[in-house]
């Protein structure tokens, strides 16, 4: 919303050193948020009254001329110009050399210096409205046409901005701030604000009182819980015509367009008291009745831009006694527009309630700066002001008009809201001891009726604050806070308590596990939407049967929401792969599917949620990332403290390998699993020329450790001989089969490398280990070493058919 | 015989000069005070002469063998101390070994800072599921039967349950503040806690907007609590991430679920407060919006409002992050992009 300061000071008297900055600033701090402010005349800078005292012809151009022209400077000066309607005595508009102007109303401004055309000095230019933002103001038939200042009072040298009423500051204000204020979509509102932040008095608005004795104009509502008051005001002798210069100026600066004087009456109340109008041509208004109702079934609406409006029945509509003539505090149809035909009209000034017009609205994606008003919730006496308001300015402009018919249904009115704040509440929840003089005068600046009595105020709120903004004691509270200020308030300690220690192990879990994968294995953390394309859904063949789907997705290959974290990682990993060959990442999130699970209470069903981590590996030796991944899990719980995993192969995860997977056991029950991702779903991924591993695990499912539990084991005593053993055996004994037949006989086993090739008998691999031997209770003898040594490769022997291999 | 001497102190004493290695002096030692060395053979052939030139003789010998002991040490340490580990001359602009480290996401990061100073205020972290009930998610929270929020537009509204209502309409939630009851119906209060977390809003995206976003709440329920008090929590919070003092300020602002509401700004690290481009040259930058918890709030965690009162903090991740790094593209956080994702090591 825009706020013009002269618009402002109509209302209240601003103390004199005030600087619209520091304006700005005390809004945003105790009502308003004001994004920017700016000064309106800045671009009417060196645009000055010009009168042409000769017209000359030019020497060297038929379409040009020479005008010598007083710009109220010690001598006339010498303009060159092509206008079509210039005239000795004529004033004009005169943009002197350093002004901006556009070029044929077209473009970027640029600025004017002293030049010559066709060999003729010229000082500046005389200009025609599209140049220098006055179209508004002067309507021009063609762009030739100069500005023709005959009928206003002016004189050479003036600048142009006074003229146009255009000195003024306008404040762009945040309109998220005023969601929950009705009362501030005018500028009375922001004026009342004002007075109260400066403590100066707010001027009464005029109110003009209905001729009792005028005819009633008929007015029907059949919704009364859509529209609380209507009133219609037939008036005639009004017509379409140009409003005075300090309307349009002002309309300019609230963020509309003058349009014509009607409208424009209609639009200023708007924007002046927050009250929307709306104006029907009398003559078109048929059986000079108006009745407010539910749509008719099939019925439309023709707009003035020849558009159509198709209703339901749940729209709300202004008819006349056969036809809908206009979609509620939305806009008016084309017939009942104000034409140059018109002659007289009918003015509504009426209240629809928020949830109407913003149902309403948001079906004919329709927002309208009346419809935007009432969306706030706006209080019926607010019709009052309008009516008033109106009025007066209709006879302003249109000294000739009458009000023939007056009609006023009020069905529901406003109440205000009645609310007693203890003393003591405020006093605790402020911080801080007011005196009764300063809350009662706050109060009463924002235009609260307030009573004290036995350490409690009973305060009344005002009316145009009472449709839902204030209702508690709360709401009174805050604006006693807001208006002197936040800063006001010293910021009081809060107390720590010991019985506040805390030390939750499922959340320093997730953080170990993060910080386990990024640091020590070098995984990079990624998210990615909960929303996943179903490209990568199919290609890692999930199952969707049970998948929660959104009602408007993103788009409509976004509807599924993950049950798994693979295919937003595949996606990811497709995507990296044109920067990188060798990576690592991974995910911690949500995952959903359809089922029945109670967060907080019985009434609630939610989806079943679990908590999953993902990762994966990408590189070209298939192997390679399979063993390294398998070691990031294997040693996951030990490095995070948690209970242990193990493996096993029993179900094959939908996107991985139909041989390279294994299970993942935590407790007896399987949490997951990690394997290489098959041929089809890296295809299917647009994943070329790799290879990727991947884990997923339920992370709910880990079971942390309340400390760290590794165990100690005394060092040993008596040194232990250490020997690598490099063996061959056939390509299906298994490396578990190995261990488990020599585990109890060495105190250390560890495993170098497998080696299948040259020199290796086919059907055969050679495997390196690396063992410990020793005794508890003496140091080994040369005779002891032999001994154990030949009995583990006679055990290897006996059990897994492997030789000793000699090099 | 002294000219003897003297001509083996003068020779071994070149021998030690010329002496170019560690083995080579070894060598030398031996020549000079072995057994089978001058000074021994002179020592050997005393016999022939009387008690008092034995007696300088010897004198002198061992003289001699101090000299050359001291000499041999001095040459040995000469030697190590000019000793290379490396026989040839290594490039020492070559780069060093790559750590291997991941990256933890630089929203995870700011949050996990924020757990730490928080978690210093003894506040405990809580997380709600990511899919919520209109009950949670607008109802208790006190916002009007037809805010724009409900609408279908601006929320993630599930298939299948989008026409229902309560309990039964079901959505990817809008922001975190429904935690809030869940926490308070589940722990009662005084209480202290905070619920990072992504939400998810129905928009169009752009470098500034997201539709999936991380936020950071805390809340302090207790009794007899000033809204002033949060002020001090938040500055502590700012403080505590930044690494400096920070300053702040509390104006008008209005959430449903707060009463009163306030936007929380703080000073423009960019500019230092003196206006620029980040701030849009007003010195301050809206960070969170805070406030009073509503008592229709507090009534729906069933807790009495006269008894009870509380201030919530939302902290927006993205923009705190984007203005620690000058990161200028919200949407890289959900890009998966490891050239960005690397950078925050």
């Amino acid at each position: 919303m825009k706020v013009s300061l002269n618009w402002i000071k109509k209302y209240i008297d601003l103390p004199k050193d005030l600087t619209p900055k520091q304006i700005a600033y005390d809004l945003t701090l105790r009502t308003v948020e004001v994004e920017d402010v700016l000064d309106t005349s800045e671009k009417y800078r060196d645009i000055v009254v010009g009168k042409i005292l000769e017209v000359k012809n030019h020497p060297n151009a038929d379409e040009l001329r020479i005008c010598i022209t007083d710009i109220g400077e010690d001598h006339p000066v010498q303009i060159v110009c092509g206008g079509s309607n210039l005239y000795k005595g004529e004033y004009v508009v005169v943009s002197k050399p350093g002004a901006k102007v556009v070029w044929h109303g077209e473009g970027e401004p640029v600025t004017i210096g002293k030049s010559k055309i066709r060999g003729e000095e010229s000082y500046g230019m005389i200009c025609s409205a599209c140049e220098v933002y006055l179209d508004y103001f002067f309507p021009a038939k063609d762009s030739s046409e100069i500005v023709d200042l005959k009928d206003v009072d002016c004189k050479p040298g003036q600048n142009i901005a006074d003229i146009v009423f255009m000195n003024d500051t306008v404040f762009e204000i945040d309109n998220k701030s005023l969601t929950n204020r009705p009362d501030l979509w005018g500028h009375y509102g922001i004026a009342r604000e004002l007075s109260a932040i400066y403590d100066v008095p707010l001027k009464e608005l005029p109110k003009i009182d209905i001729d009792p004795n005028l005819p009633e104009y008929k007015i029907e509502i059949k919704e009364p819980t859509k529209c609380q008051r209507y009133v219609g005001i037939e008036i005639e002798n009004v017509y379409v015509k140009e409003s005075p210069l300090w309307m349009k100026a002002l309309i300019i600066n609230g963020g509309m367009r003058p349009i014509s004087a009607i409208v424009d009456i209609t639009n200023y109340v708007m924007l002046a008291v927050g009250q929307p109008l709306h104006a029907f041509d009398r003559t078109h208004v048929e059986g000079e009745k108006i009745i407010v109702r539910n749509a008719r079934k099939g019925e439309k609406l023709l707009l003035l831009d020849n558009a159509t409006l198709n209703f339901t029945e749940d729209d709300l509509v202004i008819s006349d006694v056969n036809n809908a003539i206009g979609l509620a505090g939305i806009r008016g149809g084309k017939k009942d527009s104000i034409l140059p035909d018109t002659k007289g009209i009918v003015l509504e000034v009426a209240n629809f309630t928020a949830g109407t017009i913003r149902k309403t609205g948001k079906r004919f994606d329709e927002k309208t700066d009346a419809s935007i008003r009432y969306e706030k919730n706006m209080d019926t006496e607010r019709v009052d002001l309008g009516v008033s308001m109106s009025l007066q300015l209709i006879k302003e402009l249109f000294k000739e008009s009458k009000v023939v018919a007056y009609g006023d249904n009020y069905p529901v009115k406003t109440k205000r809201s009645v609310i007693d704040v203890p003393q003591e509440f405020l006093d605790i929840r402020l911080g801080k001891v007011l005196t009764r003089e300063t809350i009662e005068k706050v109060l009463k600046l924002l235009g609260y009726d307030v009573e004290y009595k036995n350490n409690i105020y009973h305060v009344i709120a005002p009316v145009w604050r009472s449709t839902g903004d204030v209702s508690i004691k709360d709401d009174v509270m805050g604006d006693i806070a807001r208006l002197l200020g936040y800063q006001s308030f010293e910021p009081k300690p809060l107390t720590i308590k010991f019985d506040h220690a805390v030390r939750q192990n499922d959340v320093l879990l997730e953080r170990r596990l993060r910080e386990y994968l990024a640091f020590r294995c070098g995984f990079n953390e990624i998210y990615t939407y909960p929303w996943i394309d179903i490209k990568y859904i199919n290609a890692a063949k999930i199952d969707t049967t049970n998948s929660v789907r959104l009602a408007t997705p993103p788009s409509p290959t976004l509807a599924t929401l993950r049950s798994s974290l693979v295919p937003g990682m595949l996606e990811a990993v497709s995507k990296n792969l044109r920067y990188f060959d060798n990576f690592k990442m991974f995910e911690i999130a949500q995952v959903f599917e359809k089922g029945e699970y109670h967060e907080s209470t019985l009434e609630e069903t939610l989806p079943i949620h679990k908590k999953y981590l993902t990762g994966c590996i990408v590189g070209k030796d298939a192997k390679k990332i399979f063993y390294e991944l398998k070691g990031v899990i294997e040693s996951m719980a030990s490095y995070c403290h948690m209970e242990e995993l193990s493996f096993v192969k029993k179900e094959k995860p939908s996107w991985a390998d139909s041989d390279v997977y294994l299970n993942v056991v935590c407790k007896n029950e399987i949490i997951g699993s990690f394997g290489l991702v098959s041929v089809f779903t890296m295809m299917e991924s647009k994943i070329k020329r790799t290879n990727v591993a991947v884990f997923e695990l339920n992370s709910d499912k880990f079971i942390p450790y309340a400390s760290r539990t590794n165990n100690f084991e005394a060092l040993p005593q008596f040194p232990l001989v250490a020997k690598d053993l490099s063996i061959l055996v056939d390509n299906d004994v298994t490396f578990e089969e190995i261990s488990k037949a020599i585990k109890s006989k060495v105190k250390y086993l560890e495993f170098i490398e497998e080696y299948k090739g040259d020199q290796i008998p086919d059907g055969k691999k050679s495997i390196m280990l690396h063992i410990k031997i020793g005794n508890d209770d003496s140091t080994m003898n040369s005779e002891q070493i032999n001994d154990s040594m030949n009995n583990i490769i006679k055990i290897l022997n006996d059990k897994c058919g492997a030789e000793l291999r000699r090099e | 015989m002294k000219e003897k001497l003297e001509e083996i102190q003068t020779q071994g004493l070149k021998e030690i000069e010329n002496a170019n290695s560690i083995s080579e002096l070894q060598e030398v030692r031996k020549n000079l005070t072995g057994k089978k060395s001058e000074l021994s053979k002179v020592l050997k052939s005393l016999g022939s002469l009387s008690l008092d030139e034995r007696k300088e003789i010897g004198i002198k010998t061992t003289e001699i063998k101090n000299i050359f002991l001291d000499k041999l040490k001095e040459k040995e340490d000469m030697i190590v101390a000019s000793k290379k580990v490396l026989d040839e001359p290594i490039d020492l602009t070559l780069p060093g070994t790559k750590i291997n480290r991941g990256t933890l996401h630089p929203i995870t990061q700011m949050c996990y800072d924020l757990n730490d100073a928080f978690l210093s205020l003894g506040f405990e972290v809580f997380s709600e599921d990511d899919i919520s009930s209109e009950k949670f998610a607008f109802d208790n929270l006190n916002f009007a039967p037809d805010h724009p929020a409900r609408q279908m537009m601006d929320t993630y509204w599930l298939e299948g349950t989008e026409d229902k209502a309560a309990n039964e309409r079901l959505c990817l939630r809008p922001h975190l503040t429904g935690a809030s009851v869940r926490y308070l119906l589940k722990h009662g209060a005084p209480a202290r806690f905070v619920y990072p977390g992504r939400v998810y809003r129905n928009e169009d995206i752009d470098s500034g907007h997201e539709r999936a976003f991380f936020q950071y709440e805390a809340l302090i329920v207790d009794k007899d609590m000033s809204f002033s008090s949060g002020m001090v929590m938040i500055q502590t919070i700012l403080e505590k991430v930044f690494g400096r003092e920070i300053k702040v300020r509390m104006r008008e602002g209005f959430f449903p679920f707060v009463e009163p509401g306030y936007e929380i700004d703080m000073e423009c690290l960019v500019c230092g407060g003196k206006g620029c481009k980040v701030c849009k040259h007003n010195g301050w930058l809206e960070i969170m919006p805070g406030g009073v918890i509503h008592p229709n709030v507090l009534k729906s965690a069933g807790l009495d409002p006269d008894e009870w009162t509380g201030f919530y903090v939302n902290i927006g991740l993205e923009r705190l992050v984007m203005m620690r790094y000058g990161v200028d593209d919200i949407r890289l956080f959900h890009s998966a992009d490891l050239r960005f994702l690397d950078q925050f090591k």
